[in-house]
């Protein structure tokens, strides 16, 4: 009975929903992707707004109060000259997203065409293009940034050019492995057969067809280049002082770690935090581009 | 014959392989004139399609290696450049193919590969170019076009996406339609209707039409001309009521043999016998003379010519069908 029921009604015609709202709100339905943009979004804010959010500016010492715990005051403490830790936690995220931003674009700018020409034109041009990712590849990334900064000299731009170059790789390969199961695919040698140019197939048939892994590697991407950036200012091959990074003032509470430990755990707690929002935000994103995965969700949704 | 619209002399087309170079289309020559609808028939791997895709310069050269000539306009397309090819693609001659499920790009609206060779071609851009897209659609018989060019092709049966290709290749207005299997993929009702859809906007734009298939009835249905390929060379060309009237080569009558006939029941089906010829490997003499019922010692030593012994119906055989069939 229930299966004539079912049988007789009408099938549903397809709403008109454009790739971008199915996928938004498959996302949305993804309370830890949901979570993960909301603290994204609350970062972006603070680190525009910091001059105004702050309390105090970066490098107001105040000697006195050196060392101070948490308080009204100062809601990080202060550090060994007395600078409020809030205020300098807030304004070093500027730069950590600034860095993470654009060190992600050079190697999403860079990667991205290399796959595409590799892939699509293959013979030699691949192998080149191709074993020269590879190289780049083969050396971890953090003794390769530090060996692009021992060359460039140490400074915030040298350091988002040598995160960039290091993610470059994972741009052309991801790009390229697309490319590669397209290339013969009937609809681009359709779009050949009505006259396309090489270019406006890469542009218009290649490259939509490949944007979702290459948006959820961009956005787990600029997690990894935050902890590059942290790693590096750690180090101290990135932000120079007096200027705040994350990872510098990780460094530089180390050395009062016994004495006054929020030094080094609220710098910590925001690199964690920013690091997780974008690893959740990039995992739901990434479930929500793949077809198979995505029908798993909805069908769950429904349930 | 009137000048024909497209001259294919010598068409030869070889594939440079590890093993040695395949030749898998060999000397083919065949006219094409103006509203004329040839079909060219013949088992997968006969070369067929690769034909046809080398007349646009669509076959990756290496590690195709294309020789001969195809007159189209007073010039030979197999030697334009880049530029001047790109401008007949889609323009001048377009092409259908087989498989509707893959041939439309799955990320992108339909109208907007409908208004690609539009724009590409005709000039036209934005409202306009969407205008004649609705045009086009309304033609192939595509309903409440103007609502559905903003679908996406999942969103459309098999045969509505093969009605939006074709679409695609007429929205030009072509001399040549290259319609590649085109209608193998679909079920035989809608096949059916496609055809007769194809026919009607044929006769409407006073296209040419280059029916590559492997099913005989259709060609009953739609061909003027039939050119029989077999591994790469052809071995019959009539008319097509000629041909099924009076098929002169061997290979032909087993093509024909193998096809189920309506009423005829309990009785096998004549299939021949062995495989198509390794390209690596092509036999000295006929290409089909290890499979020929027919074959004598001539066969396997000489490789007959193409001749035309009735005048407008071509064979590749030593013999006349009276020496062969009582």
């Amino acid at each position: 009975m229930t299966d004539l029921v079912q049988e007789s009604e009408p099938i549903a015609p397809v709403a008109h929903r454009s790739r971008f709202r199915t996928t938004a709100e498959t996302v949305l339905r993804n309370r830890l992707a949901v979570a993960g943009l909301a603290i994204l979004a609350l970062l972006v804010v603070v680190a525009l707004a910091a001059p105004a959010i702050a309390p105090y500016t970066i490098n107001e010492v105040d000697v006195a109060n050196r060392l101070q715990g948490p308080s009204a005051q100062h809601w990080f403490g202060t550090d060994e000259l007395g600078r409020d830790v809030f205020s300098r936690v807030i304004i070093a995220s500027r730069v950590s997203l600034q860095v993470g931003f654009i060190s992600v674009g050079i190697a999403l700018g860079v990667g991205v065409p290399i796959g595409l020409f590799a892939g699509y034109y293959g013979g030699r041009i691949d192998s080149v293009l191709m074993r020269l990712m590879d190289i780049l590849f083969s050396i971890p990334a953090i003794v390769l940034a530090i060996a692009i900064l021992a060359a460039l000299g140490p400074d915030i731009v040298n350091a988002m050019i040598a995160i960039g170059v290091v993610y470059t790789p994972i741009f052309a390969r991801i790009t390229r492995g697309s490319v590669l199961t397209l290339r013969d695919a009937v609809f681009v040698r359709a779009a050949r057969s009505i006259g396309a140019s090489d270019g406006r197939i890469i542009g218009n048939h290649i490259l939509p067809n490949v944007i979702a892994p290459i948006i959820v590697q961009t956005s787990l991407s600029l997690a990894f280049a935050i902890l590059a950036e942290a790693a590096l200012s750690f180090l101290g091959l990135g932000v120079q002082p007096p200027n705040p990074a994350w990872g510098r003032m990780l460094s530089e509470g180390r050395g009062f770690f016994q004495q006054a430990p929020w030094m080094a755990i609220f710098p910590g707690l925001a690199i964690f935090v920013t690091v997780f929002a974008f690893n959740a935000f990039g995992d739901g994103l990434r479930d929500a581009l793949d077809p198979q995965q995505r029908s798993v969700i909805e069908s769950r949704g429904k349930a | 014959m009137t000048q024909p619209v497209l001259s294919v002399r010598d068409l030869t087309i070889t594939f440079r392989t590890r093993e040695g170079p395949a030749k898998v289309v060999d000397r083919m020559s065949y006219d094409l004139g103006p509203g004329e609808t040839l079909a060219i028939v013949g088992e997968s791997g006969s070369g067929k399609s690769v034909s046809s895709l080398a007349l646009m310069q669509l076959l990756p050269t290496p590690p195709a290696v294309v020789e001969g000539e195809a007159i189209f306009e007073g010039r030979n397309l197999l030697a334009l450049d880049d530029p001047e090819i790109r401008k007949v693609r889609g323009n001048k001659i377009a092409m259908i193919f087989q498989d509707p499920m893959t041939s439309l790009n799955p990320v992108r609206t339909i109208g907007h590969q409908l208004i690609e060779p539009i724009e590409l071609h005709l000039g036209l851009k934005g409202r306009a170019a969407r205008k004649r897209a609705i045009e086009l659609l309304d033609l192939v018989g595509i309903p409440s076009a103007a609502d559905r060019i903003d679908d996406y092709p999942h969103q459309f049966s098999g045969g509505m996406r093969q009605r939006v290709v074709i679409a695609m290749g007429i929205s030009c207005e072509p001399d040549v339609l290259i319609a590649d299997e085109a209608t193998t993929a679909l079920d035989v009702t809608t096949q059916a209707k496609i055809i007769d859809e194809i026919k009607d906007l044929q006769e409407r734009l006073g296209m040419s039409l280059i029916w590559i298939t492997h099913d005989l009835g259709v060609v009953a249905g739609i061909a003027d001309r039939v050119v029989v390929l077999y591994s790469g060379q052809i071995m019959e060309e009539a008319g097509v009521d000629e041909l099924f009237r009076d098929r002169r080569n061997p290979y032909t009558r087993g093509l024909l043999a193998s096809l189920p006939v309506p009423g005829r029941t309990g009785r096998r089906l004549d299939a021949i016998p062995g495989l198509p010829p390794d390209p690596l490997r092509p036999p000295r003499g006929c290409p089909f003379s290890p499979r020929c019922p027919h074959a004598v010692d001539l066969c396997v030593r000489q490789e007959p010519a193409l001749r035309e012994p009735v005048p407008g119906h071509r064979s590749k055989c030593h013999f006349d069908p009276e020496d062969l069939y009582e």
